[in-house]
């Protein structure tokens, strides 16, 4: 077979051919592989480092919550955290590329790389490194978690049902003693078809829905939570920035999921309360004083 | 053997009790008795139960998919040795012969043939036409999206649309290679003579290919509504079509446990002497493993839709909550597969790849015990990370934490298989052959799904990103740009030895580059897409989302092109290319020590492995993979 006439290349054996061609050269190409392979990873790290600190806020919209802002963090300290052992893996494999040494004879197989059955130094750093690097991601998580997870005394309630393919947003008639002593009141129960939150009040969320699940997902709250039939889904966050933003359905629910969707307004609680006690014409009049774009 | 002796065993195999009923049968037949069994059973649905106000639909399109199935498995000759077995007269040793494919030349693909190269071919022509057909309708989902309001597609066929090309695509990846390689090349590998159950393994491809009619049979009756993860209760709530999505999953799971075990038992029993556990290549290790993983998942899929047409023809209510149901029993059940699942599909490839770095970095595999470890760990935590993709569906929110912390640990043996890539890599020779470039492609592709899974994994920023095309472009990143990428560089790998032609490999890096930078377009629009906040599955947008749509738009059409060209290399390659020497890439795995092509039963010597087969720079003595024949001779063994 044409495969045969190679075999007494193949037998010479990686170690002699450099050992015997200039004795000391092994280590000298190994010093300068380690090096090559080192000036990439450092050029990849820096990248993806920058990247993730400044692409990250580029990438993401303006946010009107801590949750909202949750999660561009989360993205900036992962990439961050990721960039050193994806950067290591590009290198390698880029300087790989580069320091190929068979790019004229395509045809016929290259002469045997050394035989590196593995190397416990590497692999073991390779596993504390991964490992702790989890532990972080892991640290990091839960403790965001945790901070999420702070029930306020008093919130602002507010009923989110949806069914296809609209939201109802409803708010009982409620007093909200707020964090500063002040009060915040809705009169009578008012239903709406977008969505109005009053800065710096903490708000809870009922969703549930009439038929099948949707996902209620206040884009730029950084919230999410599936309606579901029979089920009263709770979600909790404090919009503190003024701003509209989109409510969007993120679980398929049939023909028009594309059309279910409502403006979401954080608007200052003078606006709010007067768009409660007014109805639609109080909402007129206070909307000018919305600042802040949608993106 | 001489030709004259493979003449004679022909003669004789063609000659005994030639006309019997069962020689004729093919995939023609199959069809016959698939659609004329389905008839039956509507005719049979239409006169009984089609009078039920409710169910009467459903009943009858449960009945006519059930009668495609049994038909058409029938008719194809899925059942014939049991049926005779059961009739009291096993086969003869010619009857047996004739099913191997003996002596019929190219029509023994369209038949029901027990030699396991043919259904490994088999299987490669039916993901050839699977990717194909969720391609296509790839394309259509992004030519809708191409503008905001576009009305190419209505939104129910989009639906449809969005729910088939989903479907298709997990299983034409979960069968990629499991399918064709896990086949054709992997007993070759342990040098066996065929596969434990070869009935089985004949079984295995005839009933998946029963499973898709049904599937495109959806967009005749209403189409599927729900998506491929066709949650209830809205899939309840769906039309008949659910139902015979039902019935592609039920009998595509049928087939999968069946190739499942076919694979375990094969690499149990059927290893040649001396092939010990710790000398099997990576890629048998890959399918042990994805096959063990798939027995595990795939039954959870396969009750899950069962309750589901029960649902739907019987009245049961499962996933109806008005009636004491849950739809988060649906979304438990489906994810429990689901998240397996994703292995069943990326591990299989991750290990044929493995054999490519090894075989055209000319190295031994690095840290070959390492990354067997990582493969069973990552399937082991891949059955307790389900509940990650339900975060936010409000089901058990105190598991938040702990599937946080198994979604993340499972990245710690993922990283092994950068570890073992790359250590195979360094200081290698680099012989950069089309698989190759596949095999850089995959890399910096799974490198990017492994970082954004990692943003997913964490609740506080699913929060954001559940459910918007960020999900989207990184399971596209993990399962396209990583699974099927590997798969592609396993199939150029073994093309050679597959069709015993070589591939047009100047063609093939056309393809390559269009595939690339095409994937690399489409997927990260899809990604700023999901950091701007665009769902999933709508089929129409925002107009804040335009610029980026019309950019994936067109970085998916020139994937596609890419796969096109692609796809008429091999095509072209297989029908008139060079002819295959028996070991191309000098490799040193047992599939490229036997002839090309490759004969009945495989080896024509007796197989006696004494190294593992990654023995690449080491001294004389253990590059020698094994020996054939009676003689131990290590010169002899290497080619015939």
């Amino acid at each position: 077979m044409s495969s045969n006439h190679n075999h007494g290349i193949h037998h010479a054996t990686y170690q002699s051919i450099d050992e015997e061609v200039a004795p000391g050269l092994h280590k000298q190409l190994h010093r300068q592989h380690v090096r090559g392979t080192l000036y990439v990873w450092a050029l990849l790290t820096v990248g993806g480092i920058l990247a993730g600190l400044y692409l990250t806020p580029i990438l993401m919209p303006h946010m009107n919550s801590p949750e909202g802002r949750a999660a561009i963090e989360t993205v900036k300290v992962f990439t961050v955290a990721a960039a050193p052992v994806a950067a290591l893996v590009c290198a390698v494999a880029i300087y790989s590329l580069i320091n190929s040494r068979h790019r004229s004879h395509l045809d016929s197989p290259p002469v045997d790389g050394p035989p590196l059955r593995g190397n416990a130094l590497a692999s073991g750093s390779w596993l504390v490194v991964s490992t702790l690097l989890v532990v972080f991601l892991l640290f990091w998580g839960l403790t965001e978690w945790a901070s999420q997870q702070v029930v306020h005394a008093d919130a602002l309630q507010v009923n989110v049902t949806g069914q296809q393919w609209l939201w109802t947003y409803s708010y009982p008639a409620q007093t909200v003693i707020l964090p500063g002593g002040k009060t915040l009141t809705v009169p009578k129960a008012v239903d709406a078809t977008t969505l109005d939150l009053p800065i710096n009040v903490p708000v809870q969320f009922n969703v549930t829905s009439k038929d099948v699940t949707h996902g209620f997902w206040p884009t730029q709250l950084g919230i999410q939570g599936d309606a579901n039939p029979g089920v009263n889904d709770v979600l909790r966050t404090t919009p503190d920035h003024l701003g509209k933003f989109q409510v969007r359905c993120s679980q398929i629910c049939g023909l028009y999921h594309a059309y279910m969707y409502t403006q979401a307004s954080v608007i200052p609680d003078s606006a709010f309360t007067a768009w409660i006690a007014q109805g639609d014409a109080g909402r007129v009049l206070t909307s000018a004083k919305i600042t802040g774009g949608v993106r | 053997m001489t030709t004259t002796q493979e003449r004679r065993l022909e003669d004789t195999v063609l000659g005994s009790a030639a006309g019997r009923f069962y020689r004729h049968q093919n995939f023609g037949t199959g069809l016959l008795g698939g659609v004329g069994l389905g008839f039956l059973l509507w005719l049979l649905g239409e006169y009984t139960v089609n009078n039920n106000p409710n169910y009467g639909t459903d009943m009858v399109v449960t009945l006519t998919m059930l009668g495609w199935v049994i038909g058409f498995n029938l008719g194809v000759g899925t059942f014939n040795a049991v049926l005779h077995w059961i009739l009291g007269h096993d086969q003869t040793k010619e009857d047996e012969l004739y099913a191997a494919g003996v002596g019929q030349g190219k029509s023994r693909y369209w038949k029901y043939c027990t030699d396991h190269k043919v259904v490994g071919t088999q299987y490669l022509i039916l993901v050839f036409v699977l990717f194909f057909i969720g391609g296509t309708l790839a394309m259509m989902i992004r030519t809708q999206l191409l503008t905001p309001n576009s009305s190419f597609l209505s939104p129910q066929t989009y639906n449809a649309i969005v729910s088939i090309h989903g479907m298709t695509m997990i299983i034409a990846t979960i069968i990629m290679v499991s399918g064709p390689f896990a086949n054709f090349i992997m007993p070759i590998m342990i040098g066996a003579k065929d596969m434990a159950f070869p009935r089985l393994n004949a079984m295995s491809i005839w009933v998946i290919v029963s499973a898709v009619p049904p599937l495109m049979a959806t967009f005749f009756v209403g189409g599927v509504n729900a998506g491929w993860t066709t949650y209830a209760p809205l899939s309840v709530q769906d039309g008949p079509a659910m139902v015979c999505f039902a019935f592609t999953i039920i009998t595509f799971v049928v087939s999968v446990t069946v190739a499942g075990i076919n694979t375990l038992i094969t690499v149990l029993t059927m290893r040649a002497p001396g092939m010990t556990f710790s000398r099997m290549p990576v890629f048998v290790w890959a399918s042990v493993i994805g096959g063990a993983l798939g027995l595990y998942a795939m039954p959870a899929f396969l009750l899950d839709m069962t309750m589901m047409v029960s649902d739907h023809a019987t009245g049961t209510s499962f996933f109806v909550s008005a009636q004491g149901g849950s739809g988060w029993l649906w979304e438990n059940v489906f994810w429990i597969m689901g998240h397996p699942e994703v292995y069943v599909i990326l591990i299989p490839p991750v290990g044929a790849l493995m054999e490519v770095f090894s075989t055209f970095s000319r190295k031994p595999m690095f840290a070959y015990k390492m990354i067997i470890g990582a493969m069973i760990g990552i399937a082991g935590l891949s059955i307790m990370v389900w509940a990650h993709h339900m975060f936010t569906t409000g089901w058990a929110p105190d598991l938040a934490g702990p599937f946080m912390l198994t979604t993340e640990l499972i990245s710690i043996p993922t990283g092994i298989i950068f570890l073992c890539a790359i250590g195979t890599m360094w200081r290698g020779s680099n012989w950069v052959r089309l698989p190759m470039y596949f095999g850089f492609l995959f890399i910096w592709n799974f490198i990017v799904g492994g970082v954004t899974g990692i943003y997913l994994s964490d609740v506080p920023a699913d929060d954001y990103f559940h459910g918007n095309m960020f999900v989207t472009a990184h399971f596209h990143y993990t399962l396209l740009g990583g699974a099927m990428i590997a798969a592609t560089a396993g199939l150029c790998y073994w093309f050679p030895k597959v069709t015993g032609r070589m591939l047009d490999e100047k063609t093939g890096r056309a393809a390559f580059w269009l595939i690339a930078i095409g994937f690399q377009v489409t997927y990260l629009a899809q990604f700023y897409e999901g950091f701007k906040g665009m769902p999933r599955r709508v089929a129409n947008y925002d107009p804040i989302f335009a610029p980026e749509n019309v950019v994936s738009s067109i970085g998916a059409y020139v994937l596609m092109a890419g796969w096109i060209v692609l796809l008429y290399a091999l095509v072209s390659s297989w029908r008139s290319g060079s002819i295959a020497p028996a070991n191309p890439w000098s490799a040193k795995s047992l599939e490229w020590q036997t002839l090309t092509p490759v004969p009945l039963e495989n080896f024509l010597e007796d197989v006696t492995v004494v190294n593992d087969a990654y023995g690449y720079g080491e001294r004389a003595e253990l590059q020698v993979h094994a020996v054939f024949g009676s003689t131990s001779d290590a010169h002899h063994g290497e080619g015939h």
